[in-house]
């Protein structure tokens, strides 16, 4: 099988990555913080080269943010999960533009929506909220409820 | 403004694009900095429509969901409903029966062919095919009909379900379905005559708004955008999903990559869903349409993560999904197409473009503003 | 038209074009304009009432708020509304604008519409049929007619208000920003 096959090579480069294959066409690879550029630019090389998007995961409990990197490779007809934890408080990581350039848009939603500073994007301006004040909103702790009801069910 | 050509120096402003502006459809806004007619620069501004829909889905059961998936994209309800219900499926181990994935593959493709006529509508307009534009919208409202013959919504059906649909096909609607397929087919030659072979529309779009396949693999375009740039590609080809394994249907392609190749890939995309309809529909396997759903006010899904896709009528659309084994998602986030559309590919157009192109250029695209706010 | 209506016409003629002239601002506010294409075009023809879209708010008396209203778009449907000139009325669509609806959790959509703007109708359902607008429409004639529509008015005579719940979610620069309302009756 062509996902196997990935596997077994991206475990032999990267000793530092856990790779599972949840079912066809589908891998899931999870990698330290600091591996993950090198590891991107080498898929990209094997041929994932359409990012479908990135995602960030708010895990508070363990004081963390899942960023996801979802690579395809058209000709394989395999999609990629590519997958980091970074540091809750710290928030800030590297930006992927000098592999995607349309990571922009992703990570400008993400520096709004979580917080996130992405070192090396030049354009983290708002994009979707106006005069934004409160904590990020997709942030576990901000409550949408509350929020709504404190500001537009006032009188 | 210059005076009699002596004084070449010449001045910079910056115009505002919409949300209130006759050419522009949809609640969009793009901030452009020009140069007497010529377009400098160009600054997407979404978000006019932003709701917050993947918070809100973090707050609601799996079930109370659906009501908010679909109204990601008003012109194209349906290819969400079914992410979020094949994320659930695949996080939850529900299997659809095949009477269930023959008719959202019939939901699907007249979901396809609604946006794609009201598209064509809204690209008529904008080009001054006013006449063109009539036709389509009142084609469109022959299959808004039958949508709420089959689920009972004109707009927003909420017909795709965890398991399968929520119902079955009413009595009738086999044979008022050929009928509208029919009258799609027939009235592509009045389309053709009138619009898509007309002189003054092939002027007006061949050669204007070009990407090239590089540009377009660089900056992530997918769907029919990407397909008018002579890729075959396809979600529903790669990774078929519903009971798009068992069609016989072409991909199809152009190669040139201007607006007049996206146009033209729209329209054969609209023949091949009419097709893909009555194989569907002469195919459709007896048996239930739906497994049963566990309580939905008890139903917790074991922890896991699944990304899912499909292809709507813009693009690749994936929906990616955590459950951590409670009731409610954990996080549930939507990779729309008109995403990397909307803004980067739309910005590096416009440079260099004239005001005029501005609206064509929006509806060339095919860009949905309620998908890139969600 | 009958004799007794051309009579009628003919003494108040003010009246009775404001009444068969409804023309929409053309502004895509919220996902319930998917219904507006439809009823202008060919099949429900809303021109038959009198309602047609047109482009700039300077030309519009009836703005149709097309469902929710997200921050952002606020912003621009007061600066739409206070260019239009009066007599105006605002009809708005569905249940989101009345009390936030299917969004009344999110934190970017305003909850209750009318206080921010004075709103002279409002449609049921998600989204509103084209039947339902044509319902509204002979509605609003109805109210033309007995002058019962006085949106624009309240909106004059209580403008601390409005101006107080504006500002409270847009912030105090936009409402610096924008001039007065229009007064004069044309």
């Amino acid at each position: 099988m062509r996902e196997e096959a990935i596997k077994q090579d991206i475990e032999n480069r990267f000793s530092a990555s856990s790779v599972t294959v949840p079912r066809r066409q589908r891998i899931i690879i999870s990698l330290p913080k600091d591996s993950l550029f090198s590891f991107i630019a080498f898929m990209k090389e094997e041929g994932f080269l359409h990012l479908s998007s990135i995602i960030c995961v708010d895990w508070i409990e363990e004081d963390e943010f899942e960023l996801v990197y979802h690579l395809t490779s058209f000709e394989e007809g395999i999609h990629a999960m590519v997958k980091t934890r970074i540091s809750r408080t710290e928030g800030t990581y590297q930006s992927m533009i000098p592999l995607f350039e349309h990571a922009q848009t992703y990570e400008r939603e993400i520096h709004e929506m979580f917080g996130v500073d992405f070192i090396g994007n030049q354009r983290l301006t708002p994009l979707l909220l106006t005069d934004w004040k409160e904590i990020p909103p997709m942030r576990k702790d901000f409550n949408t409820r509350e929020y709504s009801e404190r500001m537009f069910e006032h009188e | 403004m210059n005076s009699g050509g002596t004084d070449t120096k010449k001045r910079q402003l910056t115009l505002y694009f919409g949300p209130q502006h006759v050419g522009m459809v949809g609640n969009f806004s793009i901030t452009l900095t020009v140069e007497g007619d010529t377009i400098q620069k160009a600054a997407a501004n979404p978000g006019f429509l932003h709701r917050g829909f993947e918070k809100m889905l973090e707050d609601s059961t799996y079930i109370q969901g659906f009501p908010f998936v679909c109204r990601i994209n008003v012109m194209d309800p349906d290819p969400n409903e079914q992410v979020y219900a094949m994320a659930i499926e695949e996080l939850s181990g529900l299997e659809v029966p095949p009477r269930g994935q023959y008719l959202r593959t019939i939901i699907l493709e007249m979901s396809r062919l609604a946006s794609h006529l009201g598209w064509l509508w809204a690209y008529a307009n904008e080009l001054g095919f006013d006449t063109v534009g009539h036709w389509a919208m009142a084609q469109r409202d022959y299959f808004l009909d039958l949508f709420d013959m089959i689920t009972g919504g004109r707009v927003y059906h909420i017909y795709i379900w965890p398991g399968g649909v929520r119902r079955d096909m009413p009595a009738g609607f086999a044979a008022k379905m050929r009928g509208t397929l029919d009258g799609l087919e027939k009235s592509f030659r009045d389309y053709d005559a009138v619009f898509f072979n007309n002189r003054v529309f092939r002027k007006r779009v061949e050669g204007v708004g070009v990407i090239s396949q590089g540009d377009a693999l660089r900056l992530g375009v997918t769907g029919g955008n990407l397909r008018a740039t002579g890729l075959a590609r396809d979600v529903r080809k790669v990774e078929p999903y519903a009971a798009y394994d068992y069609m016989d249907f072409e991909i199809p392609t152009m190669p040139d990559g201007d607006s007049y190749a996206r146009a033209m890939v729209i329209r054969g995309e609209m023949k091949q869903s009419a097709s893909i309809i009555r194989q569907a529909l002469d195919k459709l396997p007896a048996g239930p349409a739906w497994n049963r759903v566990p309580n939905p006010f008890k139903w917790r899904i074991p922890p896991g993560e699944a990304y899912v896709r499909m292809e709507s009528a813009r693009g690749e659309l994936g929906a990616y999904a955590v459950s951590d084994g409670t009731d409610k998602i954990h996080r549930m986030a939507y990779r729309v197409p008109s995403y990397p559309h909307g803004i980067l590919v739309l910005e590096n157009l416009l440079q260099g473009m004239n005001i005029a192109d501005v609206g064509h250029m929006l509806l060339s695209l095919n860009i949905a503003a309620p998908e890139i706010d969600r | 038209m009958d004799r007794a209506n051309i009579r009628k016409a003919i003494k108040d003629p003010h009246k009775w074009g404001e009444k068969y002239s409804l023309w929409v601002t053309y502004f895509c506010t919220g996902c319930g304009i998917m219904e507006i294409p439809p009823t202008i075009t060919a099949r429900w023809d809303a021109e038959r009432f009198g309602v047609k879209p047109m482009a700039t708010p300077r030309q519009a008396n009836l703005f149709l708020i097309t469902g929710y209203v997200s921050i952002k778009t606020l912003k621009a449907i007061i600066i739409s509304y206070e260019q239009m000139p009066n007599p105006k009325y605002t009809v708005a669509f569905g249940s989101c604008p009345i009390d936030g609806g299917l969004y009344y959790t999110s934190y970017n959509t305003i909850n209750h519409l009318d206080r921010y703007l004075p709103v002279d109708g409002w449609i049921a359902g998600c989204m509103p049929r084209p039947e339902a607008i044509f319902i509204a429409v002979t509605k609003l004639w109805k109210m033309i007619e007995g002058g019962m529509v006085d949106g624009y008015k309240r909106y004059e005579e209580n403008i601390d208000y409005y101006r107080r719940n504006q500002e409270r979610v847009l912030g105090r620069e936009f409402i610096e920003s924008s001039p007065a309302p229009m007064t004069e009756e044309p």
